[in-house]
């Protein structure tokens, strides 16, 4: 069938470029009569006559040959998917494609692009879930709507209620319904596109970008189905950005020899996922073994722990989120995180419970060290890492039972703790 | 006898609300909005049930349904969850925490005073 076709594409071809039969016959120095029966499909073509005629076409042979618009015809093929409820001739694409090349790859283009905004809104659907102004806006929205729907359904179905008691439900309907009016005014204002707390992730790391689309978890690194040179060559990467992701592939890949992950989980599931026991059985640093429980394969029995690497100035360098924990790109998060404070304690583990202000509890470990050798009159240059899980009842009891408590927040724009010492930035919502 | 409710709530409209429809059916309502003091506050009430918000200045309701759990005298009292935090995992970390009943914000008068009185037994 598609071979039949080389004559009709031939033929639209050639009336696209507004080319009469005679003028391509010329140029691809062919009878017209000769080219009249191929583009009937009447004469079989190959070779030297087919290339002639693509590059009188200025097409590549390929695209007039059998097969060659392959890549276009499943395009159109998934474009004709897309919507099952039109009925589209699905035994005819290939014709279609044929006789109609312009519309067919019109067709293909906005298919895709309809891809690619699927992915692109799949990625921001999930950056809102984890957007903690937005989870706080949406808490405070819920609590305005359940005051009016609860004091209006009072108001209505009382009718019989004293005047006083009346008057003081309807100024808590204004109010509240004022609150409402704000709330919305504000989440508004929030996807302003100039406005000022609009989160800045998208701007991440290839390597990053393929720590998220793997979970955290680079199986094919783990189980030594592919080398780093291998991953990297599935990447699409500038030369620059080649240099920076091999180097931290190879970080990734020391991690997983040093702590090879079956050991590991077996070791870990013995410890109870504690990174200072499991750092005395590996007789390894802190750092190493909150990194490797920051990357470990999802499963049923395995808590999830999210990580935050920042250097002395606060400044992020390393993030992996969890859902209910997300983390700011460029500073600007609750300074009374005990990553901070391990800034000043180098070398000593900080254990805390963190309470969230929309509830959610978080168990952490804190370390801070130095990256180089100390240097006479020179300040030690130091890093530190937080680990932190909400999975904390994996843990040993021990270790959120009997740990300090501290009422933190995610930064202070979405923080609802209004009398915080560590304010520097009004609550959004207030 | 009158039954007596403890509500831990920091949304004073919501407080109002809830007292009104809830002294209506002839319960006794007591209510706080510091987490912080909530243990105590819900020690000193004795009350027949709980209702509590998740999201609190100061402390968790979450932390407070573990303290309730794990407190002399009150570890069983009846707790119903009336959240706006209505996630699947919000739900399930209430449950682990052993919460009684789980009912999300904004919530419908008559159906909040069925599931009291079911778990009240009444």
């Amino acid at each position: 069938m598609v071979g039949a076709l080389l004559g009709t594409r031939i033929r639209e071809n050639r009336k696209a470029l507004r080319l009469s039969q005679k003028d391509l016959a010329h140029a691809a120095g062919i009878s017209a009569s000769y080219l009249n029966l191929i583009e009937h499909n009447r004469r079989r073509i190959a070779g030297k006559t087919l290339n002639t005629i693509a590059r009188a076409l200025k097409v590549e042979p390929s695209e007039l040959s059998d097969g060659m618009n392959q890549d276009l015809i499943d395009r159109v093929k998934t474009a004709a998917l897309r919507n099952k409820k039109i009925k589209t001739e699905d035994d005819r694409i290939e014709e279609f494609s044929a006789r109609f090349p312009g519309f067919a790859r019109l067709i293909a283009r906005q298919s895709d692009q309809i891809n690619i905004r699927d992915e692109e809104f799949a990625v921001l659907s999930d950056q809102l879930k984890n957007d903690p102004y937005f989870a706080e806006a949406m808490h405070l929205l819920l609590s305005n709507i359940t005051t009016i729907r609860s004091t209006a359904d009072i108001l209505a179905s009382n009718p019989k209620m004293s005047e006083k008691i009346a008057k003081n439900f309807i100024d808590n309907l204004a109010k509240e319904s004022l609150k409402l009016s704000k709330t919305a005014e504000d989440i508004f204002d929030y996807f302003e596109p100039t406005s000022e707390q609009q989160v800045t992730s998208f701007d991440i790391s290839p390597f990053e970008a393929l720590l998220e689309k793997n979970k955290y978890y680079i199986d094919d690194l783990e189980n030594g189905k592919k080398n780093v040179d291998q991953v990297l060559s599935s990447l699409t990467l500038s030369p620059d950005e080649i240099i920076k992701t091999k180097s931290s592939l190879n970080s990734y890949m020391k991690m997983a020899q040093n702590l090879p992950i079956k050991l590991f989980l077996d070791t870990a599931f013995e410890y109870k996922y504690d990174a200072i026991s499991l750092a005395n059985h590996f007789n390894t640093d802190i750092l190493s073994i909150c990194f490797r429980l920051a990357h470990l394969p999802i499963g049923k029995d395995i808590p999830q722990f999210g990580l935050i690497q920042c250097d002395a100035s606060g400044m992020v360098l390393y993030r992996k989120q969890l859902n209910s924990f997300s983390l700011p790109r460029y500073g600007g998060a609750c300074p009374l995180w005990p990553v901070y404070r391990s800034l000043s304690q180098p070398l000593q583990p900080i254990r805390a419970m963190l309470d969230m202000p929309m509830g959610d509890r978080f168990h952490t470990i804190s370390f801070a060290y130095p990256t180089e050798a100390a240097r006479v009159g020179m300040p030690a240059l130091t890093e530190a890492i937080m680990l932190f899980t909400t999975d904390y009842n994996m843990l040993p009891k021990i270790a959120y039972d009997q740990t300090p408590q501290l009422d933190v927040g995610h930064q202070c724009t979405v923080c609802s703790r209004l009398d915080c010492n560590s304010r520097r930035a009004s609550y959004l919502l207030s | 006898m009158k039954k007596t409710i403890t509500i831990i709530e920091d949304e004073p409209f919501i407080i109002e609300a809830l007292s009104f429809i809830l002294e209506k059916e002839g319960f006794i309502v007591k209510s706080i909005s510091d987490g912080a003091k909530a243990i105590e506050f819900v020690k000193d009430t004795n009350p027949d049930l709980v209702i509590l918000d998740i999201m609190l200045p100061n402390v968790s309701g979450m932390k407070i349904l573990e303290d309730i759990r794990s407190t002399k005298l009150i570890a069983e009292l009846p707790v119903l969850m009336l959240t706006a935090k209505g996630q699947k995992k919000d739900r399930r970390a209430a449950e682990d925490a052993g919460v009684n009943e789980f009912m999300t914000k904004p919530f419908d008068n008559a159906e909040l005073i069925q599931q009291i009185k079911h778990m009240l037994k009444l």
